[in-house]
């Protein structure tokens, strides 16, 4: 019995040390300055989309890195170096809600780089707009995230709905034409948005719309593929991500599905599909906002070119337009820098809402391309100064075939039958 | 009629890539009494082992098959006593230790993966990747893609060879006295560990090279272990968990049943759903699997 008094004085005992431990505690630590901007980046580097998340990575570093070898960002003439701090989103939009609070909350970062996926960004996005971070995403292409008027959260990637029609507009312009279009989305927000945007332009462009479907991510594509082939469209748009579209090219060749065009959103030019999809990715259409031969100017790199090269030093092979828009929100981001008022890092609330008053009128040509964004609408604060490519793989290349003022060469079309490539 | 047809062959054989995922798994279970979480681990390591081989050598991927079926049962052979000492002994509810351990040689496999392969997403270039053949039935013609009727081919085979070596031959008769009771056995001359490490070593090398097939069939990479190891999951729930020969019977059933809701009126988008929907009911009414033959 006495040992449990002592036990029970001992508890009460700690339970009130900790106490006074918590009221003698400073209430707000006054905001040390830095010599460095903390930028926070949110971004899956587990779980089913830490292949994406690493290509975000990739961009962000490229960026850091650069600045970093340059001396830093220029701010009211001196320069800081800058770190980036990393929180997993693991995949999953409730804990980039949570990586983002980590970043603002403990890590007090000056501002954030967004996630890979639409899914991830729209777990981040509301945390950020409690926060009122300045926040530009380098991969988020689902078009949800922009109708919901997000005041903090910028987006240097065309969305879906911006991109797609594009490519179908390509399509539709072919000669003989396209008359059936046939339309599979993988279910998730962004290849969902992508199939959707497919349908609405090529209901508007006069194509008949076989069929539009879904299928969740993992679904074995070949009784899709076989009721598609009984259907026999003469395009079939896919809106999905490199996995998928190997999956769909050889369950399409074994099954002997052969319309006039397969028409895929992304990823087209990305070493993944070129490789895993080999003899067929031969024929097959997809679009793109950016191309490595493009010649945009850069304020940091000097060009497209020059930034290229250094990219293909570090990796071994040139950047895919997401590494590229991820590197390209740095460079936005320091653009707007020098527009506001600032004694430097860290940022105070006042600064953050210049920041973002400044990216809203920013207006900057990146090695990606032209970056501004749009102020109001189902838009609002994507990126709308680009130039969006149709491409087609033509003897193992990426080449442009649209839209006609940027066409290297024609389309191959139709595509040959699987026996007689 | 045509699409029905060859909605069913689509069925049937996506219902063997279950079969051959899901074979080993059972066995494990069945002898070992392993819910071994890292099944979907050793499918990848199997893919991504066979997608060096492949580039590495350059020869058709389907003459490597061996080569990684043993590479694995070694792997199995090795793995094997680290497993059993955390089953057996004096521990407690040794079945949630069995599935706690592997689910941690999973995450570390697919740690393993990352750092070996990377994130990128691989597929191994076969010959007969994209052949078929056309089958003409009562003035139906049916597509009968090669590569996916070998991996069938392959599950149905390594069905009927387990069954038929634990039914019908002296050492299947020990192994499954071993699986009954492994005192017993062990006291009537059974080599109890022995018998242990070969069925884990078969397992290994069964689900490798099921693993080489799906790298051939789709692309790969080392973050969609967890797909597989669902897949295998639900296959050897539905077949009754331990009970090898309702393999097949689970396998081409949810294959079917997905091929057939893909391409009906509902959608392929509500696949996963009818396909859980019809398992969940399965089990509440016979929870020892379709066939009643299962561990309860």
């Amino acid at each position: 019995m006495q040992s449990h008094a002592r036990i029970r004085t001992l508890a009460i005992g700690v339970v009130i040390l900790l106490l006074l431990a918590t009221a003698c505690a400073p209430g707000k630590p006054a905001a040390e300055k830095r010599d460095y901007f903390k930028v926070g980046v949110v971004t899956s580097l587990s779980g089913s989309l830490a292949n994406g998340g690493n290509i975000t990575k990739r961009g962000y570093d490229y960026w850091a890195d650069t600045v970093n070898e340059q001396g830093g960002i220029e701010v009211n003439g001196q320069q800081y170096r800058v770190e980036l701090v990393f929180a997993d989103a693991k995949s999953d939009p409730a804990q980039a809600a949570a990586a983002a609070e980590r970043l603002v909350v403990e890590e007090k970062v000056d501002f954030i780089f967004g996630p890979y996926s639409s899914s991830a960004t729209m777990g981040a996005a509301p945390i950020i707009e409690k926060h009122k971070m300045p926040h530009i995403t380098g991969s988020a292409e689902s078009p949800s995230i922009w109708k919901e008027g997000f005041r903090y959260t910028f987006g240097t990637i065309p969305a879906a709905n911006l991109m797609a029609p594009a490519a179908v507009k390509t399509l539709a312009a072919t000669d003989p034409t396209v008359k059936t279009v046939y339309v599979v989305g993988i279910d998730d927000p962004f290849a969902s948005a992508v199939a959707e945007a497919f349908r609405d332009t090529a209901e508007e462009l006069g194509l008949e719309v076989l069929e539009y479907t879904l299928v969740p991510s993992g679904a074995d594509l070949s009784p899709i593929v076989s009721k598609a082939k009984a259907a026999a469209p003469d395009a079939f748009l896919f809106g999905g991500h490199p996995e998928n579209h190997i999956a769909l090219m050889k369950a399409s060749q074994e099954l002997g599905f052969n319309p006039k065009a397969f028409l895929i959103h992304w990823g087209v030019e990305t070493a993944d599909f070129l490789s895993g999809a080999g003899d067929q990715a031969e024929y097959v259409w997809g679009t793109t906002p950016w191309m490595p031969n493009a010649n945009y100017s850069d304020p940091l790199w000097g060009d497209t070119k020059a930034a290229v090269e250094g990219f293909n030093l570090r990796h071994g092979r040139r950047p895919d337009y997401t590494e590229t828009a991820s590197a390209a929100t740095g460079v936005v981001f320091m653009e707007a820098l020098k527009q506001i008022e600032t004694d430097g890092p860290p940022l105070d609330e006042q600064e953050k809402e210049a920041l973002v008053e400044a990216l809203e009128n920013v207006s900057v040509t990146t090695w990606f391309g032209p970056v501004s964004f749009e102020r109001s609408g189902e838009f609002m604060h994507d990126n709308i100064g680009l130039t969006v490519l149709t491409l087609q793989i033509q003897d193992g290349n990426a080449v442009v075939i649209g839209p006609p003022d940027q066409q290297e060469v024609k389309p191959r079309y139709p595509a040959p039958p699987w026996d007689e490539r | 009629m045509e699409l029905f047809a060859q909605t069913v062959v689509n069925g049937l054989l996506i219902g063997g890539v279950y079969v051959a995922i899901a074979v080993g798994f059972s066995l494990a279970f069945g002898v070992l009494h392993i819910i071994d979480f890292a099944v979907g681990e050793w499918v990848i390591l199997g893919a991504l082992v066979g997608w060096t081989l492949t580039e590495w050598l350059a020869v058709e991927p389907l003459f490597l098959l061996p080569l990684v079926a043993v590479g694995f049962s070694l792997l199995g052979w090795i793995i094997q006593p680290l497993i059993r000492r955390v089953v057996t002994g004096d521990r407690p509810l040794p079945v949630l230790m069995g599935l706690v351990f592997t689910f941690g040689l999973g995450i570390l496999a697919q740690a393993v993966a990352f750092l070996v392969w990377g994130i990128n997403r691989r597929s191994i270039a076969s010959g007969l990747g994209g052949q078929a053949f056309e089958l003409h039935v009562a003035g139906i013609s049916l597509t009968i893609p090669v590569l996916r009727l070998v991996m069938f081919v392959f599950g149905m085979a390594v069905v009927a060879a387990v069954s038929t070596i634990l039914r019908r031959t002296r050492y299947g008769a020990a192994v499954r006295a071993a699986a009954q009771n492994p005192v017993m056995a062990g006291l009537l001359g059974v080599n109890v560990d022995r018998i242990g490490r070969i069925v884990y070593a078969a397992y290994a090398a069964i689900t490798g090279a099921a693993g080489m097939f799906i790298g051939m069939l789709f692309a790969i990479s080392p973050e969609v272990g967890l797909q597989y190891t669902t897949f295998a999951f639900f296959t050897v729930v539905l077949a009754g968990m331990g009970y090898v020969p309702g393999v097949p019977v689970a396998g081409l059933a949810l294959g079917l049943l997905q091929s057939l809701v893909a391409t009906s009126r509902l959608g392929p988008r509500y696949v996963y759903l009818v396909v859980f929907l019809v398992l969940y009911l399965i089990l509440l009414v016979s929870p020892r699997g379709i066939l009643r033959r299962g561990w309860a």
